[in-house]
């Protein structure tokens, strides 16, 4: 990363500082907003991994058994290792941490007008078993026997016992490295939690909080309320890998089925652990660039709750065609074409703030417009997932993997850029170029659309998920220009991020400067300085809030917004 | 926290401790509602005992209560939502047949062991199970049957469910073309580095992992009886 | 380090350290509800795991029930210490509650010892897999919280961080209510 490696050029200079010096400063520092950077560019360095991953063995998909520039031949055993860790990584180390862990530190205890977070050195704490989770899943990749190769949902037998994966370590690491990740996170989010709770600004009642930083503490909840029973779980597995246990195996007495229900019981609200933040963030750009109250606070926030609850009921949908009580199907399709109301009406807010708003198209504003356009595709496309009777047909086919990345994807890749393009200012004190921005927009939503529209038609072709080489299977053979198709968008995808990267690295020495509040919003975190100090605020002048975060285009007002923290 | 009057923490900790003694006492009747109300009603009212009285949930606020039931009614949710799955395999209309199988094939397996369990005492020198315990000599064709016959096939014809998908075509060793040019060294390396390391298919995994070089010698060995006569 | 203001705002009322160790409790919760509840569900579609069950020695589950509830008690004598300023006699509980952690800790070491030599391992059975898995996460409860039990009365002695004995205490009196769940399931129903 580099400003790390900036900090060690600097090391000797600043020996004779007080506190955590040089590098330490950076790498040991309690402060909420180092931490957040931490996680931020750790995210964004496993989510360049975690492309990569996806360019080779969409490489392999397209040209089978020709060696992939950069890498070389894919072998099977490989090719699974890079599906199952590109999952992994991309929802564990890159969705989680960026959009709750970064943007969760970087802004709550600025939204609600804190000087940091309540438990500095447990925030620390889990940043650092984060990064150790984090090397953990990259050592899985090179021990012997290679990288996990399971799946993601890492279902036994498969994933419990070695002559199956054949990579006694590398499952177990995987194991391991994700136990680690729910620690991290399960710290984290008391952080969150307790923080929002307890740390507001004096005034802040329950209605002011910005959403966003609602959306981040419901999704801790959540993710806080889920994930027991899948560390539990995971320990199992893990016995079941190390000491030969038979929680998992029916000849033993336990039974592989158990598995999968505690990692969906996880997994689902898992979706929405990381769609709220996401959603959060969408609302806040919206508000501020449609320069117009928002539509319906409360709406939005009953809303978000009503999901969360509504998320432990619909797990079992993954498993339709697993063998599950065929009465347990019927409850979870009832329970899963119910939550697309509570979605539907989080997406219907944000098009009713857009209505009538003086809509400013910033870059900002463009990834918030492209999260609603292409989550909804997403959203609509899960329809067909959730109603058992057609996903007995669409189980594990491409279908399944295209409407998962339009979820995902949105939430992942769009929500985080959209959230960068906007906090950038606050975070380094200079804007981003919007030429750059806008190319690099562009780059991305043509291409993503054209990845993943493709593989629903392949999906719908009866294009099976898990198969390494389709040129052996005469009828999925004959779809292979769509393969290609999707392969050759992926990497103009990958490459348009290049222009990223330069924008970044570029306004973050030469961008303009941005001022306390350059896109003229309400929310505590732009009354200070850009970037904010130690302790967010100067200690005598910590914010006071006299009103709702979304007051733009008051009547009695001539500017067209009015800050938090300005007495009436 | 202060401001509340403080229970009598002694006189709860001795209730405490004589609910203890009926919930060890219940099962002596020999009566097994009985002692399911004793063993669990009893743990149910000393752990509200506790939470109340000495966690002070009773003087918490509302908040809290409702975050601690909501996480145990979610425990009850994933209890009905698990259990028709796991606890049983039959209900109204529908049998899991393959679970119920296998389920049986372990009880005939470890529900002998349990017997020996019951006849012995726990605090006697007994021999007890120690089935799984010691490692079992190694079974080359046993590991060609659970790994390599998926895709060289059951009787080595390179016919296995697995090959279909594969090209080339794994190894058939009933074909006297194989065993030709083939050194045990070079078949053991194959087994242990995979197919790429002596030049041939990459599709044949490394399974270095799971047999050393020793178990990968007596596979080769295995595979020999299907090499053709003469 | 300087606590942050943010640690001493309380817009629910609640201190913040309290309010954060009910939700690590929460987070517990779930675990070994995850867990007890997989055991639950096997154990009923298991009735041959009764034979197993029975081996299990209930009298030292009794005995270790009743040094956990003991230790309990101690600690929220010490709670009752400190909320009176008394730091040393806090302290001194807090000892005692450590020593309890200790003897369980010990009475459980004799216990597995015993049972592995007679052959009953982790992998004998479904019933031990859970019975090894339950019972050690849990002591491993136990030990976390010996641990930062004596940081915390380290600091209770000399007078400082006095709101810690409270918070310590609530997390110990949930490791003996799981314990008091777990005595049930895995020493009384044979």
């Amino acid at each position: 990363m580099a400003h790390v490696a900036t900090a060690e050029a600097h090391a000797e200079h600043d020996a004779h500082h007080h506190g955590p010096q040089g590098i330490l400063k950076y790498i040991w520092s309690t402060d909420h907003k180092m931490i957040a950077m931490q996680y931020l560019f750790t995210g964004m360095f496993m989510g360049l991994i975690g492309g990569l991953m996806a360019y080779v063995f969409r490489m392999q998909l397209a040209f089978p058994g020709l060696p992939v520039p950069g890498f070389g031949l894919v072998s099977p055993g490989e090719y699974n290792a890079l599906v199952t860790n590109h999952g992994t990584i991309m929802i564990f180390w890159v969705a989680m941490p960026v959009l709750i862990a970064a943007f969760g530190n970087f802004l709550i205890p600025l939204m609600i007008g804190a000087d940091d977070m309540v438990f500095p050195r447990i925030n620390r704490l889990s940043y650092q078993i984060f990064f150790i989770s984090a090397v953990v899943i990259l050592l899985s990749l090179v021990v012997e026997g290679g990288g996990f190769g399971g799946a993601w949902t890492a279902y036994p037998p498969l994933s419990a016992e070695s002559q199956y994966n054949l990579t006694r370590l590398g499952a177990s690491l995987w194991v391991l490295a994700v136990a680690l990740e729910f620690v991290a996170f399960l710290l984290g989010g008391i952080n969150f939690i307790t923080t929002l709770m307890n740390s507001r600004a004096p005034g802040m009642k329950a209605y002011d909080i910005p959403l966003v930083c609602w959306m981040i503490v419901i999704a801790s909840i959540l993710f806080m309320l889920s994930v027991g029973p899948l560390i539990a779980g995971a320990v199992m597995l893990f016995f079941d890998q190390t000491l030969g246990t038979g929680f998992y195996d029916p000849t033993r007495g336990g039974d592989p089925i158990l598995w999968q229900h505690l990692f969906w019981f996880f997994g689902h609200p898992e979706v929405y652990v990381v769609l709220l933040p996401a959603i959060g963030i969408v609302i806040e750009i919206v508000a501020t660039f449609a320069r117009k109250k928002l539509f319906g606070y409360k709406i939005m926030l009953f809303t978000a709750v009503a999901t969360g609850v509504l998320s432990f009921f619909v797990w079992a949908h993954h498993q339709f065609i697993a063998g599950i009580d065929p009465r347990m199907a019927n409850v979870f399709t009832v329970t899963t074409l119910l939550i697309s109301v509570p979605i539907a009406e989080l997406l219907f807010v944000i098009i009713a703030t857009l209505y009538g708003g003086s809509i400013r198209l910033t870059t900002p504003m463009l990834w918030a417009l492209a999260f609603v356009a292409e989550f909804l595709i997403g959203g609509v496309t899960g329809i067909f997932l959730g109603a058992s009777g057609s996903d007995v047909y669409l189980h594990d086919t491409y279908f399944v993997l295209a409407h998962f990345h339009y979820t995902f994807f949105p939430i992942a890749i769009i929500g985080t850029f959209a959230a960068i393009t906007f906090w950038f200012p606050k975070m380094f004190g200079r804007m981003m170029n919007e030429t750059l921005g806008k190319i690099h927009f562009w780059g991305t939503i043509i291409p993503f659309n054209m990845i993943f529209i493709p593989l629903f038609v392949l999906g719908l072709g009866g294009q099976h998920r898990r198969i390494y080489n389709f040129q052996n299977f005469p009828e999925l053979a004959a779809m292979q220009p769509i393969r290609v198709l999707a392969t050759l968008s992926l990497v103009v995808m990958l490459l348009f991020q290049i222009p990223f990267f330069v924008n970044f690295v570029r306004s973050l020495r030469r961008g303009e400067k941005a001022g306390r509040n350059p896109w003229h919003s309400n929310t505590l975190e732009w009354t200070t300085e850009s970037p904010p100090p130690h302790g967010n605020w100067p200690p005598d002048q910590m914010p006071v809030v006299y009103r709702g975060p979304y007051e733009y285009a008051h009547p009695d007002r001539e500017e067209d917004y009015w800050p938090q923290n300005l007495p009436a | 926290m202060s401001e509340h009057n403080h229970p009598n923490y002694k006189k709860i900790y001795f209730t405490l401790v004589g609910l203890l003694v009926v919930s060890v006492a219940g099962p002596f009747l020999g009566v097994v509602w009985v002692t399911l109300i004793t063993a669990f009603g009893i743990a149910l009212v000393k752990a509200n005992m506790v939470v109340q009285n000495f966690m002070h949930l009773r003087w918490e606020k509302g908040l809290m209560k409702w975050m601690l039931a909501s996480s145990l009614v979610l425990m009850f949710l994933l209890f009905a939502g698990v259990a028709p799955d796991v606890m049983r395999h039959t209900g109204s209309g529908w049998v899991n047949d393959a679970a119920i199988a296998a389920t049986e094939r372990g009880i005939e397996v470890h529900g002998e062991e349990a017997e020996h369990a019951t006849e012995s005492e726990p605090v006697e020198e007994t021999p007890e199970p120690e089935v799984a315990a010691t490692p079992a000599a190694f079974d080359a064709a046993g590991a060609f049957a659970t790994v390599c016959s998926t895709c060289h096939g059951a009787s080595g014809q390179g016919d296995g469910p697995g090959s279909a998908a594969l090209d080339p075509r794994p190894a058939n060793f009933g074909d006297a073309a194989f065993w030709a040019d083939k050194s045990d060294e070079e078949l053991v390396r194959a087994i242990r580095e995979g197919g790429a390391a002596v030049g041939k298919s990459p599709l044949m995994p490394a399974w270095g992992s799971l047999y050393d070089e020793e178990q990968a010698a007596q596979i080769v060995e295995y595979l020999k009886a299907f090499r053709p006569a003469g | 380090m300087q606590k942050p203001l943010a640690t001493t705002r309380s817009a629910t009322g609640i201190p913040t350290s309290r309010l954060a160790v009910w939700w690590v409790l929460a987070s517990e919760v779930v675990i070994f509800g995850g867990l007890l509840a997989s055991y639950v569900m096997h154990r009923i579609g298991h009735p041959e795991w009764a034979a197993a069950a029975s081996v299990t020695n209930t009298w030292i589950g009794a005995f270790n029930t009743l040094v956990l509830l003991t230790s309990s008690f101690t600690a929220v004598l010490a709670h009752q210490a400190a909320e009176h300023g008394d730091g040393k006699l806090a302290a001194r509980y807090l000892t005692f509650t450590i020593g309890g952690a200790v003897t369980f800790l010990m009475v459980k070491a004799f216990e597995w010892t015993e049972e592995i030599t007679h052959g009953y391992t982790i992998t004998a059975n479904g019933f031990w897999s859970f019975y090894y898995t339950a019972a050690g996460l849990h002591a491993l409860h136990v030990i976390a919280g010996a641990i930062i039990m004596g940081f915390v009365a380290r600091d209770a002695a000399k007078g400082r961080e006095l709101h810690r004995v409270e918070i310590i205490g609530i997390y110990w009196h949930f490791v003996d209510v799981v314990w008091i769940f777990l005595f049930p399931l895995l020493y009384i129903a044979k």
